[in-house]
């Protein structure tokens, strides 16, 4: 599944996180810190899949019961943001 | 078209009627009134005492349908200000940077506007003589019944009758063909009537005597009242505009016009005394307006203005006559808080001219200046791009270019930097006075 940020966003990294501002709907947030590096591995891989397992390396520590609601609560968070069309996904 | 008879010779019935010049093959000027030998206010154009500005979308739309007028306004004398880089303005959110946009204002005497667009329009004006009716009935307009002002409404019955023969003048000098037959016949056959008698205009009642349905009205009170009075003063100066934070609305504007004067406006409830209107003026929000007329001389008395409703005829929804359009102030008048009516009637006009008489035109056109005189203020948004309007020129542009009748943008950037950079300190009083060559 590839993700792409949507051209209607205009985002930057700030002392405080990513934060985004929709042109078209208004919509302004600002990220949290875990919100931020998956924004920013959007960015750079463009893949949901990697994204997941990354933050399940990263966080997971070989736990295999919080590598599941990690990748779990990425692809939440990941499909909140396609929802909000700050993200786009084809397959 | 053969004739087309544009009633009121005001500045939207001698724009309608310069615009009709590439419809018809004849266009009459019937005005009621008598024009001042020079560019003074009339008896009947009692606001030509107060403030007019034209906005950025009226002076294209001007200079489109009458190139090289704006120029001329101005070699006359009247000021060109941006908005808001040339204007000291105290919004309700704080001082203004000198941040330019594209929006721009002309101030100057109405009657100066008049005169200038007269000399450039080159259409004939018919002086002196009413319109009492319509000719015509349900499906066409067919003229207009014509009366003289003199003890009340008499119709013309004969040539050389005692103060009952119009004057005939031109505003060329042009020979006036078949028009003094056309003045003193009881009616002007024509094949499209435009009524441009502004707010008094009776084209309802007279449409209802041939049978045309009402027209739907709207009424909307302003719930201001206005106080002019003009002074003797420098026209290098910003153009400067206390606005009010909440109710009461009081608030002022100083314009620089013509002749090195300062029409200076009070809005809200403005006592009409010498001492009161600037202690009025004092009261405002900042006292900026009050520290330079007092020092200033008075140019005349200060005149009332308390006719400030706003007021829609929605005409484009009426089943009209073929023949018949009503144009400027009849249709929409909206309190001179936005100082939109002569803009419209330029916008109007040229319209018009693209595209030919169309009543639909008309409403959408003024459209937008309605829905702004009526809006209700508008609540919430975020409040650090409320305040970020003040510096930056994106976001000023976005209010500016809306209040200027240019087609509005949205500057994402700036509105994205606005949430999230650090807001510009604002500007005291004294930095915002400063930014011009003028000391408090």
């Amino acid at each position: 599944m590839a993700l792409t940020i949507s051209d209607d966003v205009i985002w930057q990294e700030t002392a405080d996180g990513v934060s985004l501002y929709h042109t078209e709907t208004g919509a302004f947030s600002t990220l949290n810190e875990t919100g931020s590096k998956i924004w920013m591995m959007v960015e750079q891989t463009g893949e949901r899949e990697p994204i997941a397992l990354s933050m399940s390396r990263a966080y997971a520590r070989g736990n295999e019961a919080v590598s599941r609601r990690i990748v779990t609560e990425v692809n939440q968070f990941i499909g909140a943001m396609v929802e909000n069309g700050m993200l786009l996904e084809e397959a | 078209m053969t004739r087309a008879v544009v009633l009121g010779g005001g500045l939207a019935g001698v724009l309608a009627a310069v615009a009709l010049t590439r419809h018809a093959d004849e266009v009459v000027v019937v005005e009621s009134d008598h024009y001042p030998a020079g560019p003074r206010p009339r008896r009947g154009l009692p606001q030509s005492h107060h403030n007019h500005v034209l906005m950025t979308g009226g002076i294209r739309a001007l200079d489109a349908l009458l190139p090289g007028v704006v120029d001329d306004l101005l070699a006359a004398g009247a000021h060109r200000r941006n908005l808001p880089g040339d204007c000291l303005i105290f919004s309700g959110e704080g001082w203004f940077h000198r941040v330019r946009t594209e929006a721009d204002l002309i101030a100057c005497g109405r009657p100066l506007l008049d005169e200038v667009v007269r000399r450039h329009a080159a259409i004939e004006v018919v002086q002196g003589v009413a319109a009492v009716g319509l000719t015509g009935d349900t499906r066409k307009v067919t003229g207009v019944r014509l009366g003289t002002v003199t003890d009340g409404w008499k119709h013309i019955a004969a040539p050389g009758r005692a103060g009952g023969i119009a004057e005939i003048r031109t505003t060329t000098g042009a020979p006036l063909g078949d028009l003094p037959e056309i003045a003193r016949s009881e009616v002007i056959g024509a094949d499209l009537v435009v009524d441009a008698t502004g707010r008094r205009s009776a084209a309802p009642t007279w449409l209802a005597a041939l049978g045309v349905p009402a027209i739907g009205e709207i009424t909307v009170p302003s719930g201001v009242a206005y106080a002019t009075r003009l002074y003797e003063g420098s026209g290098e100066i910003p153009a400067v505009l206390v606005h009010p934070k909440y109710t009461p609305a009081r608030g002022g504007t100083l314009f620089p016009i013509e002749g090195n004067r300062w029409i200076v406006t009070m809005t809200g409830d403005p006592p009409l005394d010498e001492a009161g209107f600037l202690a009025y003026a004092r009261a405002l929000r900042d006292p900026v307006i009050a520290d330079l007329i007092e020092k200033a001389k008075p140019a005349g008395p200060i005149r009332p203005c308390r006719d400030t409703a706003n007021r829609r005829r929605h005409f484009e929804d009426a089943e009209l006559p073929e023949g018949f359009l009503a144009v400027g102030d009849s249709v929409v008048t909206v309190n001179p808080v936005y100082s939109h009516g002569m803009s419209v009637a330029a916008m109007t006009a040229l319209r018009i001219a693209e595209e030919g008489p169309s009543q639909r035109a008309v409403a959408e056109v003024a459209d937008r200046s309605w829905r702004m005189a009526v809006a209700e203020p508008r609540k919430g948004g975020d409040a650090k791009v409320g305040r970020a309007v003040l510096s930056s020129a994106g976001l000023a542009a976005e209010v500016f270019h809306g209040q200027a009748l240019i087609p509005a943008v949205r500057d994402h950037q700036a509105v994205f930097r606005a949430m999230v950079d650090d807001l510009v300190e604002p500007l005291t009083a004294e930095q915002a006075i400063s930014q011009f060559a003028w000391a408090r």
